[in-house]
């Protein structure tokens, strides 16, 4: 078996890790990819391409808000914030998400 | 979730999401150097592993559009399932607007049509009708004379140009059989003040329109067509109008219908003409073209000068005379706009009626929606996205039903053009553009009127709402909204049926009329004649004579006379008269219509003679009839036989003698009392009167036999407007009956519409009530009990909407006063009628749904529980 040397994101997954990044703090987009890098070890890469239309659909369905603000470095950037409504949302997923890959690691256990 | 504000949005959107991403790409730079790149290795490295920048951005500015079209093809997806889940309940929605929309498109498509679109000649605002008045006599507008109108024309600085036409019957005798045409005698300048150049072949040119000169017409395209076959070298051809050979000299163009479409052929009336130099023969119709930016204030006090100037100049016939000044377009579409605009504000209450309708079928839905929409709402949606998502199930069912109305517009339309063919412009109602436009706009103002308050109200669920109740199980408060709703439907419709009911009965009480004067088995009919005839009255007066005493007869005729009028149906024309030997009242003006008949005139049409005998046309002293009102009116006490009437007005005529007095007959029309009126019996007045022939069965069965016999008598002359005389009154009649039927089919559907209605609501309060009911029932309550108060409910609503309408509808009433007749606006009566109506209405409506809502089984409903 070929080993996954960095792994694609799980579709539907990404939207999670979002969530879960921007609700350690308000966070620029450049920032969200880096963490998320950072956390996962490098294992989980996220493509731009896939960032920034997850992130403007999650505002969209305001789970996120943003404002401009200053960059560490004095950069004028966006930053994300979770809202009430995402707080929520990600409390919902991360309960399915635990269900699930509990699920997943009982077949896998089982099976073998 | 609102198109226009994401559009406004959309320039700010592109450059934030720009600065955003180049922000990405500094700080990967940015890191780069850290790393220990060179500034410009660095950049490329970031740019390379950021990926195509522009992608990221399309892909972003896709989130956006696709939400949207998500967000639209959602709520259609919805509303589709909506319309899915309940087909009864949408057929009825697209049936009632489909009603609604179609008859209110009808009828706007006819104001559209007669008086909102400009007449169909260029720059037709510029057109107006110009009449000569004696307000000193209290006369009428009359035509004009030849002279005067030349002089009009000559002084006037406001007009492009003024010009006159007279139009008669005559009979073209190029083909077989002698044919009738109406042909119309114009001055000069015609063409000009029409607008108009013909599509083949000239003008008039100045010769033929000289007195003697040669004879000239310009003919329609219709006659082009059907007499000249379509020859593009028809220009010169002869045709024999009358027994003369005339030129044609020209072609006009299918669209010019100018005085009607019966007109084919024109040609000039030669203003220096002796016999057209006297100042009191009144011919001409006028027109004139204002210059462009006169108003007609400007002309009418510049037409005021011209004529006090001549006023001077001739004082004997010009002193007392006025110039009127009226826009064509309201001589050409009449008295009928009121009537249209009657039928305009009840057809747009109809229209509210079923909108008000549909919103509370709505409100009791969303209502059991509730769970739906809570649903929803905790899904993260938006107040003003399920209001949208609402809204949208409604359009889409009120685009449907415009749709299902301009397939009712269509068909109206075409119906309109066929029941009243008197109406003025009724061939230009058509279905276009712009009516399919005024029915979308009517869909649009529907969903919100039906769709928006239901909308509004089914939204106000909360997140917390009714998620962990549902609402069947428990005993749901009262909707005071729907009751509301339902008393301004009562109030509307009952409004609607006043106005119909006072109409219908107006139309009986014309009918009821005794109108004095027998119209049954009548057929009338006219002979072509020209008024060149009248320069030698004697030969005119024999050729009629023998006409009549040919046609008398014929088998089968009872009597026959002539007549300068339609009974029933004529305009009226008051003349102010002397009474030779001095009156009652000196200072009074005698004033009367004046009626020129044949003597066999009142045995025809069976007016009875009260007094004297009757005139003799005959005769070489000319005698005059009077009605009863006249004499009542002018000589009660007198001996009014043997007296003598003579024209106020200086006349050459010789007085004629009243030989007899007629009983009162509604010359004028149905609807008019009968005034003072006298009969001038004579035969050579004019060269086609109406031949009225009272015939022993059906009048219409001996027209073929007749018009034979015509042929025999006057083989050169051709026969017209062959009908009954009761058709004649039909037609009078006809903008009063289109009126009265289409009011009556409205207040019918709305009284429809409100029964629908109150079902429907004591239905959904009997099903949202079904616990409560099931409590009272097993507490011991009696099921009569329940259904009563049901009904209450129904009718409390009813009552006081009636109430409500009764006030509304004698306020409004007001509006339908001109059109009454033989009934007041507030006629006790037809109130009093429709509130019984309504409520009987009501109650069947309220008792079938007040018994169901009773008929629960306690037991089954507790344990539902």
């Amino acid at each position: 078996m070929r080993e996954l040397k960095k792994a694609d994101l799980l579709q539907g997954t990404l939207d999670m890790l979002i969530l879960k990044v921007v609700a350690l703090g308000s966070i620029h987009g450049y920032g969200i990819s880096q963490r998320i890098q950072q956390i996962s070890k490098d294992v989980l890469q996220v493509q731009q391409g896939s960032l920034y239309p997850a992130l403007h659909r999650l505002q969209k369905r305001r789970w996120l808000e943003s404002e401009w603000g200053e960059s560490e470095n004095g950069r004028e950037a966006k930053f994300y914030r979770l809202s009430a409504l995402g707080r929520k949302q990600l409390a919902a997923e991360e309960a399915s998400w635990a269900r699930l890959s509990e699920a997943i690691t009982l077949i896998l256990q089982t099976v073998r | 979730m609102s198109w226009f504000s994401d559009k406004s949005r959309k320039f700010d959107d592109e450059k934030k999401i720009d600065s955003e991403i180049s922000f990405h790409v500094e700080e990967m730079t940015r890191a780069n150097i850290v790393g220990g790149m060179t500034p410009v290795e660095a950049r490329r490295r970031a740019v390379l592993d950021f990926g195509g920048a522009e992608q990221v951005k399309q892909q972003v500015r896709e989130v956006y559009i696709s939400a949207m079209m998500d967000g639209l093809r959602l709520n259609l997806r919805s509303a589709m399932c909506f319309i899915r889940k309940d087909p009864s309940f949408a057929v009825v929605v697209v049936l009632t607007l489909g009603l609604g929309i179609g008859a209110n498109s009808a009828v706007f498509s006819a104001i559209d049509a007669i008086l909102l679109r400009p007449l169909s000649y260029s720059h037709s605002g510029e057109l107006v009708e110009l009449h000569q008045q004696n307000l000193k006599q209290g006369r009428l507008p009359t035509p004009v004379s030849t002279v005067r109108l030349e002089d009009w024309s000559r002084d006037n600085s406001t007009f492009q140009s003024i010009s006159g036409f007279y139009a008669q019957n005559v009979t073209l005798n190029t083909g077989e059989l002698p044919e009738r045409i109406t042909e119309a005698y114009v001055t000069p300048r015609f063409l000009q003040v029409w607008g108009v150049t013909p599509v083949l072949g000239r003008d008039f040119t100045r010769e033929e329109e000289k007195f003697g000169g040669p004879n000239a017409a310009l003919v329609s395209n219709r006659f082009w067509r059907m007499h000249l076959h379509s020859d593009p070298a028809a220009v010169g051809k002869i045709v024999r109008l009358d027994g003369f050979s005339t030129t044609v000299v020209g072609v006009l163009p299918a669209s010019f219908l100018f005085p009607d479409r019966e007109v084919d052929v024109w040609s000039p009336s030669q203003v220096d003409a002796p016999y057209a130099q006297d100042r009191s023969s009144t011919w001409f119709s006028v027109q004139g073209r204002l210059k462009p930016g006169v108003t007609r204030a400007q002309a009418q006090a510049d037409m005021a000068t011209v004529q006090a100037r001549l006023g001077k100049q001739f004082p004997k016939s010009d002193g007392n005379l006025t110039v009127l000044l009226v826009p064509l377009k309201s001589v050409v579409i009449g008295s009928i706009g009121s009537s249209l605009w009657i039928l305009y504000g009840s057809v747009s209450l109809l229209l509210l009626i079923a909108c008000m309708n549909i919103a509370v079928l709505l409100l009791a839905r969303t209502a059991e929606r509730e769970h739906e929409i809570s649903i929803r709402y905790a899904l993260g949606a938006s107040r003003r996205e399920i209001i949208f998502q609402l809204l949208t199930e409604v359009l889409v069912l009120a685009v449907a039903g415009s749709v299902a109305g301009l397939a009712v517009a269509a068909g109206a339309s075409r119906a309109f053009a066929h029941f009243s063919k008197n109406l003025p412009r009724v061939d230009e109602i058509a279905l276009n553009w712009r009516i399919v436009m005024y029915s979308l706009v009517c869909a649009v103002v529907a969903t919100l009127v039906c769709g928006l308050f239901p909308a509004i109200r089914g939204s106000r669920g909360s997140l917390s709402g009714s998620l962990s109740q549902s609402s069947p199980r428990q005993v749901s408060a009262r909707n005071p909204w729907q009751s509301i709703l339902m008393g301004v439907q009562v109030s509307l419709a009952v409004t609607l049926l006043i106005g119909a009911g006072l109409l219908l009965r107006s139309f009986q009480a014309i009918g009821r009329v005794n109108p004095g004067f027998d119209p049954n088995h009548v057929l009338t009919l006219r002979i072509s004649g020209s008024w060149g005839e009248t320069t030698k009255p004697e030969k005119m007066s024999q050729r009629i004579n023998r006409t009549l005493d040919g046609l008398r007869s014929v088998p089968g005729v009872e009597a026959i006379a002539i007549s300068g009028t339609i009974p029933g149906n004529s305009s009226g024309y008051p003349v102010e008269l002397k009474i030779s030997e001095g009156q009652r009242d000196p200072n009074r003006k005698v004033i009367a219509n004046a009626h020129i008949v044949s003597a066999g005139y009142f045995d025809v049409l069976r007016i009875p003679l009260l007094a004297g005998e009757v005139c003799n046309d005959r005769s070489a002293t000319n005698t005059v009839m009077v009605n009863q009102s006249f004499a009542d009116t002018y000589m009660a006490n007198f001996s009014v036989i043997g007296y003598h009437l003579a024209y106020a007005a200086a006349s050459s005529m010789k007085p004629p003698e009243i030989r007899g007095i007629v009983g009162d007959a509604r010359e004028e029309s149905l609807d008019q009392l009968p005034g003072p009126a006298v009969y001038w019996c004579r035969t050579e007045a004019m060269p086609d009167p109406n031949y009225l022939i009272r015939t022993h069965g059906d009048p219409m069965a001996m027209a073929a036999t007749l018009r034979t016999k015509i042929h025999q008598l006057e083989p050169a002359r051709s026969v017209f407007s062959v009908m009954p005389l009761e058709s004649h009154l039909g037609d009078q009649l006809a903008e009063n009956r289109l009126r009265t039927i289409l009011l009556t089919l409205f207040a019918m559907t709305a009284i429809s519409l409100v029964c629908i209605g109150l079902y429907g609501t004591i239905s959904y309060l009997g099903r949202t009530r079904r616990r409560e009911v099931g409590l009272r029932l097993a507490l011991g309550a009696v099921p009569r009990q329940i259904t009563r108060r049901f009904l209450l409910q129904g009718l409390r609503v009813a009552l006081i909407g009636c109430v409500a309408g009764l006030v509304l509808a004698a306020g409004l009433s007001r509006l339908l006063a001109g059109m009454l007749y033989g009934v007041s606006a507030l006629d006790p009566a037809t109130y009093v009628i429709v509130l019984l109506l309504t409520l009987l209405v009501a109650t069947i409506a309220s008792l079938v749904p007040a018994v169901r809502a009773a008929r629960v089984e306690p037991t089954e409903v507790l344990r539902e529980a």
